[in-house]
C-alpha cells in the first residue's frame, strides 16, 4: 500500500514551516526519505538525544482469503475478515473459489479458507472445480505456506462440515502449516466465527515491528496526508497520472435496466491528493471503431498510425458550430456552408456527432487537414467515491454507462464506455484531481449531514461516510438514495448496511421509481420525512445534493423549498430566503451534472 | 436441565402468537430481508422469504445483498375461485409479482418475486379479492384439498363443503395476520374473528410441524389421499354420501442419507358419519399437537408419531377424545391420481337439463405465463373476463374452467386457440407429469425441476414412440430435493434431485397412488435416465399383461421390489 510522506497539520512545526517541508518532501523518493530518516536519527544519537526516528509504516504481510459459499454465509465471513485483516497488518486479497485456481493457491503464503458444505457433504456449486482440483494430483505443494480453515455446516446433515474438514486435511497434506485449528460451525455460527477469525488473523499477523516500541514520535502515515486547500494539485489534465485499474465492477444486478460501474484506481504517487467531494478527471480514449468510421469517411481508412493518434488525443464526437465552419472552409462545400444559415445547424447537430457530418458530406482529406478540424480530447469528471484515509493510494469512481441511439446509429459515451467496455482490470488510465471546494464535509464532525442523491449521485456520499468513519466523526448522518429497482440498483447496498450497523450512518431513505405502479422519487421521500428534516436543519445540518441536474436536482431543490416554506408557515419568500441563507452559509451544497 | 426442544418451538413460543418483529421488519428499508426468526414466523402468514439463486454468485461482488423476494401462497380450500377472483389474482401477478401465477400441487396459487416494499400491499390486494394466505404454510393445518371440481356431482360438492369447513375450523385465530397485513381491518370472510387474539386450538406452540388434510371422491384419487397427514374418502351408496373413511399418517418428505426419515403412505384410521367428520379432524390434529415430536423437526410429522406410538394407540386416543368409537373402513375403489383432461360434464343433475360442462386444462408444472407463441395467462384472463365460468385449481397443478353452459364451450375454445393454447398434449406421459418449483426460488433445491422436466420428457418421448407408448398413461414426477413437493415417491416414475444435474430414479409406485416406489438408480443425469428407461418402456410394451400398469410391471419384471410400507422404503434396494 502507499503512504503519503507528508507532515500532518499537527506536526510540531509552524504552519508555514510544515508547508515548506512538505513542498520538499512531496517530491522525495523512498531512498531520499530513508536517507533523511537515517541522517536525523544518527544526528540525534550523536548528540545523545532521546528521540527515535518516527515509526515507518509497518510492512504489510500478504494474506489470501478464499471462500466456498452457496447462500453467502461464508462469503460474508470472508469479507468481514478482509476488513479486519488491515488492523492486523495484513494486506488481504479475497477470492470466491469460483474465481480462483491452483496457480493462485500456489502463490498464497498466508491463507484463510471459509468453506460451506452443501448437498450431501458436497462443496457449493460454484466451488466444485476448485475443490476437485485441490483434491486431485494437480494440486501444488504448499510447503512454507500457513493456513487456517473455518467450515460452515448444518448438524442436521449427515456429512456435517465435510467440505471444510476435507480442505483442512488436504492443505496440511500438501505441506502447508496449520496456523489456527479448524472450527466446524452450525447454522448459529455468527459469534464463534467472528472470534475464530480474530484469532486466526492474529496468528497469521506479522510480529509487531521493533521500531514501534520505545520512545517514538507517533505519526499517522495511513491517513493519506492532507493538502492545504490552496495548493495546486500536482496531477492535472495536462499532467495526468497513469493509474492502474485495480477493480472494475458493474454494480447493477443481472436483469437491471441500469449499468453503473465501480472503478478503483491504484497508484503509488504521494502527490496525488484528493478529498471526499472532489472530482477525479479521466482522460479517455476514443472507440477505435468510431475513429475508423471517421477516417474512412475522409478517405484515410488505412492509416493505422493516424487512427491511434486520433483515438488517444482528439475529440471525434462533439459536433460544434466551429467544426462545421472549419469543415465548410476547408472543403469549400456550399451545402456544408448552408448548415450555418439560421437554425440549420441546430437542426442538423441535434443528436448528431462529427462522424455524421463527415459521412453526410464525405470529402477526401489529408491527415493534417483532418487533425486541423479536431480539438483535443477533453477529460470527463467523476465525483470521487472514496476517502483516501480509508483507501490510501486508491481513488474509486462510480461511472454510469452512457449509450443511446440516434439517426440510425448506436452511440456510446466516450469516457464511460472507455472504462466500461474498453478497459480491463490491470490496465491503466490517465486520471487527475479536480478539487471541489464547494462540496465538502463540515469541518466539525459533530455537524449533522443530509445526503441526497440518485443514481451515480450517491458516489460522493460513499467517500463522505468513509471519511467520517476514519476521522471518528460523531455527527448524525442521513442518506436519501433513489434509483429504479430495489433488487438490482441499490448501489453500495452492503456498505450502507455496514454503516447503519456501526452507527456511522443514522438514517437511510430510499426511493425506487419502478418497483410499484406509482413513481416514487427522492423528492417524495424528502416530503414524507419533512418533520424530521426540519428539526435536523434547525440543528444546523448541512444538506448535500448530488447527481443529475435535469433528472433530480431540480425537483429536490423544489421539494426543499416547499419544506422550508412550510417551516416558515407557508411563506414561500421566507422559504426561498432560508434556502439562500443556507447556501451562503455553505450548508446547502450541490454537485450536479 | 437443558431445553432439548427444536429451535422453532422457542421461536413460536416467544412470537406473541406469530407477531415476532414482522411489522418492524417491513419498515427496514436498507434490506429486503427480515429478521432470522421472522423467516419462520412469516410462513404461518402464507409467505416465505427467498432469494434468486441464479444470481447468488454475483451479488456480493456487486456490493448487493442477496436478491431477496417473497413467495406468497394463497389459501383456497378446494381450489375454487370465481372469475372475478381470477382476474384480481392475475392483476396482482403483474403488478407486484414476477408476472406469473404458479398453480401448486395442493390446489392453490403461489406468487414469486414480491419484494418487501410490496409485500403488504400484495397481501391487501389478495384480501380485497376475498381470499387470504393465512396458514397456507407453517406448523398448522394447511390449505385443504378436495376432489377436484365441486360442480362435478352432489358428492363432490359435499367433499368441497367438508374441506372448506375443516379449513375454517382449524384456522389459526391470532389477530397477528390482520394487524400486520390488513392494518387490523376485518376480512370479508366470516371464518375468522379478529378480536379473539389467542389460539384455543393451537396454543402458543401451534403444531410440531405442518399438517395436511385432503378429501377424495372415488374413483378419482387426484388428491393423492395416501400422501397426507389426514384424509377423507367419500363412501357413496346409490349416489348418496353415507360417510367417510378416515386415513392418517401419509407424507412424502425425507432427507437424503438419513434412514430415519422416509415417505409413508397413510393408514386407515376408521370410518365416520358425515356429521362427525369435522370433530374427527379436530381430534386427530390435537393428538398430533400433544404427541408429535417437538425436539427433532425431521421426525415431527404425524407419520412418525404413528411409527413411534403405533396406529392403534393413536386411534384409541382419538376415540377417547371423541367420546365414541370410529367404524370399520368401508370398501372403495380408486382408478388413478391424474386429472381427466379436456371437457367433462357434470355427473348427476336432473334428466334432460343442460348439465354444466368443465374443461380441465393441462398446465405444464403449474406455471401460468405468456410465452412466445402461447399466451396462456392472457388466454385465461380473457376467459375470466367473459364472466361465464368459475375456476378450480387441481392437485395436479392443472386448472379447470368450471361450470359453463354447452353454448359457451366454443367461445372458450376459440379464445384458447387464438392464444396458441392447444388442448392436445404431446404424450400421456407429459399429461401425467408434475415437477416442483425448485430453482431458482426454492432455498432447499439441490437440482433443477420445473425448468428441467419438460425437456427430459421430450427426450423420453422418442423412447415412448419406439415402444408405442405415447398414448399410455404413465405417471412421472420430479422434485429438486427429497422433500417431495410433487409427491414423487408415489409416482410410477419418480425423479428426486441430489446434486446439480443428478437425480435419484424411483420405480414401482402404484398408478392409483396406494403404493410407494423404490430406488432404482442413484445420481443419474438426463442421458442416463433416458438410457435406463428406454429398455423398460420396450419391455413393458412387449411383456405387460392386459391392463397391467407400468408401476406394477416394473415390480413383476423385477426391476425393483415392491415397497410394502414407508418404513420399508429404504429396504431391499438393488441398484441398476
Ligand atoms: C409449491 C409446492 C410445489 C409445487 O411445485 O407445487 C411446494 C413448494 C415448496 N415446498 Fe413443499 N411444496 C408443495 C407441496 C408439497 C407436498 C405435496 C403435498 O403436500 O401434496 C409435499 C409432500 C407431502 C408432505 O408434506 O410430506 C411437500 C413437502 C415439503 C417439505 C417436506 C416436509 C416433510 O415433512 O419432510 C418441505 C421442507 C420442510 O417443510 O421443511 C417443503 C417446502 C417447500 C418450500 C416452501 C421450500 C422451503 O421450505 O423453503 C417450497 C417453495 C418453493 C418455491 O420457490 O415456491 N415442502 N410440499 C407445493 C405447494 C403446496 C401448497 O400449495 O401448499
Ligand atoms: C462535477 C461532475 C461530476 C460528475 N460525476 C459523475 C459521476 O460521479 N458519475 C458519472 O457517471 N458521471 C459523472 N459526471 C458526468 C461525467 O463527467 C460524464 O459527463 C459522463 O460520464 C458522460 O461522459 P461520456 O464521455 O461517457 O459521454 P460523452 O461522450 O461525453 O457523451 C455524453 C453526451 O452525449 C449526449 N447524450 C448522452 N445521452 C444521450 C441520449 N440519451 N440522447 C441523446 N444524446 C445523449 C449528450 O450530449 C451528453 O452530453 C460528472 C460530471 C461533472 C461535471
Ligand atoms: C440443501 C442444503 C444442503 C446442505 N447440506 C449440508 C451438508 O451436507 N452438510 C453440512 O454440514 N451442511 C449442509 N448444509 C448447511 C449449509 O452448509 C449451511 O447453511 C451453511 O451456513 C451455508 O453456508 P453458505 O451460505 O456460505 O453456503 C446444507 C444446506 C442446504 C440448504
Ligand atoms: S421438493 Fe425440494 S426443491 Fe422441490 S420445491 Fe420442494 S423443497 Fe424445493
Amino acid at each position: 500500500m502507499t503512504v503519503t510522506p507528508l507532515l500532518p497539520k499537527n506536526a510540531p512545526f509552524a504552519p508555514e514551516e510544515i508547508e515548506l517541508l512538505n513542498k520538499v518532501v512531496a517530491r522525495t523518493t523512498p531512498q531520499q526519505r530513508s536517507w533523511l530518516a537515517g541522517f536525523f536519527a544518527g544526528f540525534e544519537a550523536a548528540q545523545g538525544g532521546a528521540a527515535q526516528p518516527a515509526a515507518a509504516a509497518k510492512p504489510r504481510v500478504p494474506l489470501t482469503i478464499l471462500y466456498a459459499s452457496e447462500s453467502g454465509n461464508c462469503e460474508t465471513l470472508a469479507m468481514k475478515a478482509k476488513k479486519a485483516a488491515q488492523k492486523h497488518g495484513l494486506e488481504a486479497k479475497i477470492y470466491d473459489m469460483a474465481d480462483a485456481d491452483m496457480a493462485l493457491l500456489a502463490k498464497a503464503k498466508n491463507l484463510i479458507v471459509y468453506a460451506a458444505t452443501w448437498g450431501e457433504g458436497d462443496p457449493p456449486a460454484r466451488a466444485i472445480d476448485f475443490y476437485t482440483a485441490l483434491m486431485s494430483d494437480a494440486a501444488p505443494r504448499l510447503d512454507g505456506a500457513r493456513f487456517a480453515v473455518l467450515s460452515l455446516g448444518d448438524t442436521a446433515y449427515v456429512h456435517f462440515c465435510a467440505v471444510g474438514i476435507a480442505i483442512d486435511a488436504r492443505l496440511e497434506a500438501l505441506g502447508a502449516a496449520r496456523a489456527a485449528d479448524r472450527m466446524d460451525l452450525d447454522l448459529d455460527f455468527a459469534k464463534q466465527a467472528a472470534e475464530w477469525s480474530e484469532g486466526a488473523l492474529a496468528k497469521l499477523a506479522p510480529a509487531p515491528d521493533a521500531a514501534a516500541s520505545g520512545t517514538v514520535v507517533h505519526v499517522d502515515f495511513t491517513g493519506g496526508g492532507y493538502q492545504a486547500e490552496d495548493d495546486e494539485p500536482q496531477f492535472t489534465a495536462e499532467n495526468p497520472l497513469e493509474a492502474e485499474i485495480s477493480a472494475l465492477v458493474n454494480l447493477n444486478g443481472t436483469g437491471s435496466t441500469r449499468e453503473t460501474w465501480h472503478a478503483e484506481f491504484e497508484f503509488d504517487a504521494p502527490g496525488f491528493f484528493y478529498q471526499p467531494g472532489d472530482a477525479i478527471g479521466v482522460l479517455p480514449e476514443n472507440d477505435p471503431a468510431l475513429v475508423d468510421q471517421l477516417l474512412r469517411a475522409s478517405g484515410l481508412g488505412s492509416d493505422a498510425a493516424l487512427l491511434l493518434k486520433v483515438q488517444k488525443g482528439f475529440d471525434v464526437t462533439t459536433l460544434s458550430r466551429a467544426a462545421v465552419e472549419n469543415y465548410a472552409k476547408l472543403t469549400g462545400r456550399s451545402d456544408v456552408k448552408k448548415l450555418l444559415d439560421g437554425d440549420a445547424f441546430a437542426k442538423f447537430a441535434s443528436d448528431r456527432q462529427l462522424v455524421d457530418l463527415f459521412e453526410t458530406f464525405s470529402e477526401k482529406l489529408s491527415p493534417e487537414q483532418l487533425l486541423s478540424l479536431l480539438r483535443p480530447l477533453p477529460g470527463r469528471l467523476y465525483s470521487v467515491a472514496s476517502s483516501p484515509k480509508a483507501h490510501p493510494g486508491e481513488a474509486h469512481l462510480l461511472v454510469g454507462a452512457v449509450r443511446w441511439a440516434s439517426h440510425g446509429k448506436q452511440r456510446k459515451g466516450v469516457a464511460s464506455m472507455y472504462l466500461a467496455e474498453r478497459r480491463k482490470v490491470g490496465a491503466t488510465a490517465r486520471i487527475y484531481v479536480k478539487p471541489n471546494r464547494h462540496f465538502r464535509l463540515p469541518s466539525d464532525g459533530k455537524t449533522p449531514i443530509i445526503m441526497i442523491g440518485a443514481g451515480t449521485g450517491v458516489a460522493p456520499y460513499r467517500g463522505f461516510m468513509e471519511e467520517r468513519v476514519e476521522t471518528g466523526a460523531k455527527g448524525k448522518s442521513w442518506l436519501f438514495f433513489g434509483e429504479r429497482n430495489y433488487t438490482n440498483d441499490f448501489l453500495y447496498q452492503l456498505e450502507w448496511q455496514d454503516h447503519l450497523a456501526s452507527g456511522a450512518l443514522s438514517n437511510i431513505d430510499v426511493a425506487f421509481s419502478r418497483d410499484q405502479p406509482e413513481k416514487i422519487y427522492v423528492q417524495h421521500r424528502l416530503w414524507e420525512r419533512r418533520e424530521d428534516l426540519q428539526s435536523w436543519i434547525a440543528d444546523g445540518a448541512h444538506i448535500y445534493v448530488c447527481g443529475d441536474e435535469k433528472g433530480m436536482a431540480k425537483d429536490v431543490d423544489a421539494a426543499l423549498l416547499k419544506i422550508l416554506s412550510e417551516t416558515a408557515k407557508g411563506d414561500d419568500d421566507a422559504g426561498r430566503a432560508k434556502l439562500k441563507e443556507l447556501t451562503k452559509a455553505g450548508r446547502y451544497q450541490r454537485d450536479v451534472y | 436441565m437443558t431445553d432439548k426442544r427444536a429451535k422453532n418451538e422457542i421461536i413460536k413460543e416467544q412470537s406473541r402468537q406469530l407477531r415476532g418483529t414482522l411489522a418492524e421488519g417491513l419498515l427496514q428499508v436498507e434490506t429486503g430481508n427480515i429478521a432470522e426468526d421472522d423467516h419462520q414466523l412469516i410462513k404461518f402468514h402464507g409467505s416465505y422469504i427467498q432469494d434468486d439463486r441464479d444470481v447468488r454468485g454475483e451479488r456480493g461482488k456487486k456490493k448487493l445483498e442477496k436478491a431477496f423476494s417473497f413467495m406468497i401462497r394463497l389459501r383456497i380450500p378446494g381450489g375454487l375461485m370465481t372469475a372475478k377472483q381470477w382476474l384480481a389474482l392475475d392483476t396482482i401477478a403483474s403488478t407486484y409479482a414476477n408476472g406469473t401465477l404458479r398453480l401448486t400441487t395442493r390446489e392453490t396459487f403461489q406468487y414469486h418475486g414480491v419484494i418487501k416494499s410490496n409485500l403488504k400491499r400484495t397481501m391487501q390486494a389478495i384480501n380485497a379479492a376475498c381470499l387470504d394466505t393465512l396458514a397456507a404454510c407453517g406448523d398448522v393445518n394447511r390449505n385443504v384439498m378436495t376432489a377436484a371440481n365441486p360442480h362435478l356431482s352432489k358428492v363432490h360438492k359435499q367433499a368441497y363443503d367438508l374441506g372448506k369447513a375443516i379449513s375454517d375450523h382449524l384456522l389459526p385465530r391470532t389477530g397477528a395476520y390482520h394487524e400486520i397485513w390488513l392494518d387490523g381491518e376485518k376480512v370479508e370472510d366470516q371464518s375468522r374473528d379478529a378480536n379473539k387474539g389467542e389460539e384455543p386450538l393451537y396454543g402458543v406452540h401451534y403444531l410440531p410441524r405442518k399438517f395436511k388434510t385432503v378429501v377424495a371422491v372415488p374413483p378419482d384419487n387426484d388428491v393423492d389421499i395416501f400422501a397426507h397427514d389426514l384424509g377423507y374418502i367419500a363412501i357413496v351408496e346409490k349416489g348418496e354420501l353415507i360417510g367417510w373413511n378416515v386415513t392418517i399418517g401419509g407424507g412424502m418428505g425425507m432427507t437424503h442419507g438419513d434412514l430415519n426419515t422416509f415417505p409413508r403412505t397413510a393408514d386407515h384410521l376408521g370410518y365416520c358419519k358425515p356429521e362427525q367428520a369435522i370433530n374427527v379432524a379436530e381430534k386427530v390434529l390435537t393428538v398430533q399437537r400433544d404427541w408429535g415430536n417437538r425436539e427433532n423437526r425431521a421426525r415431527a410429522r404425524l407419520k412418525y408419531t404413528i411409527e413411534d406410538r403405533g396406529l392403534d394407540a393413536y386411534r384409541t386416543e382419538v376415540e377417547k377424545r371423541l367420546g365414541y368409537k370410529l367404524g370399520k373402513p368401508k370398501p372403495f375403489v380408486f382408478s388413478g391420481t391424474g386429472d381427466p383432461l379436456g371437457w367433462r360434464q357434470s355427473i348427476d343433475g336432473k334428466k334432460g337439463e343442460d348439465k354444466p360442462w368443465h374443461l380441465t386444462l393441462f398446465i405444464e408444472n403449474g406455471r401460468i405465463k405468456d410465452r412466445p407463441g402461447m399466451a396462456l395467462r392472457t388466454a385465461l384472463r380473457e376467459i375470466a373476463e367473459l364472466g361465464i365460468s368459475e375456476f378450480v385449481a387441481t392437485s395436479n397443478q392443472n386448472v379447470i374452467i368450471a361450470n359453463v353452459t354447452a353454448k359457451s364451450k366454443a367461445k372458450i375454445e376459440a379464445i384458447l386457440k387464438s392464444h396458441g393454447v392447444s388442448l392436445d398434449i404431446s404424450s400421456r406421459l407429459r399429461a401425467n407429469s408434475m415437477a416442483c418449483v425448485a430453482l431458482p426460488t426454492c432455498g432447499l433445491a439441490l437440482a433443477e425441476s420445473e425448468r428441467f422436466l419438460p425437456e427430459l420428457i421430450t427426450a423420453l418421448e422418442d423412447g415412448l414412440d419406439k415402444a408405442g407408448l405415447r398414448d399410455d398413461d404413465i405417471v412421472i414426477r420430479m422434485t429438486g430435493c427429497p422433500n417431495g413437493c410433487a409427491r414423487p415417491y408415489i409416482s410410477e416414475i419418480g425423479l428426486v434431485g441430489r446434486n446439480p444435474g443428478l437425480y435419484n430414479l424411483y420405480l414401482g409406485a402404484a398408478f392409483d397412488g396406494s403404493r410407494l416406489s423404490k430406488l432404482y438408480a442413484q445420481d443419474v443425469g438426463k442421458d442416463k435416465i433416458v438410457q435406463l428407461l428406454q429398455p423398460i418402456f420396450l419391455a413393458y410394451a412387449k411383456g405387460r399383461k392386459s391392463g397391467e400398469r407400468f408401476g406394477d410391471f416394473t415390480i413383476r419384471a423385477g426391476y425393483v421390489k415392491a415397497t410394502a410400507a414407508g418404513n420399508k422404503f429404504h429396504a431391499d434396494i438393488k441398484l441398476a
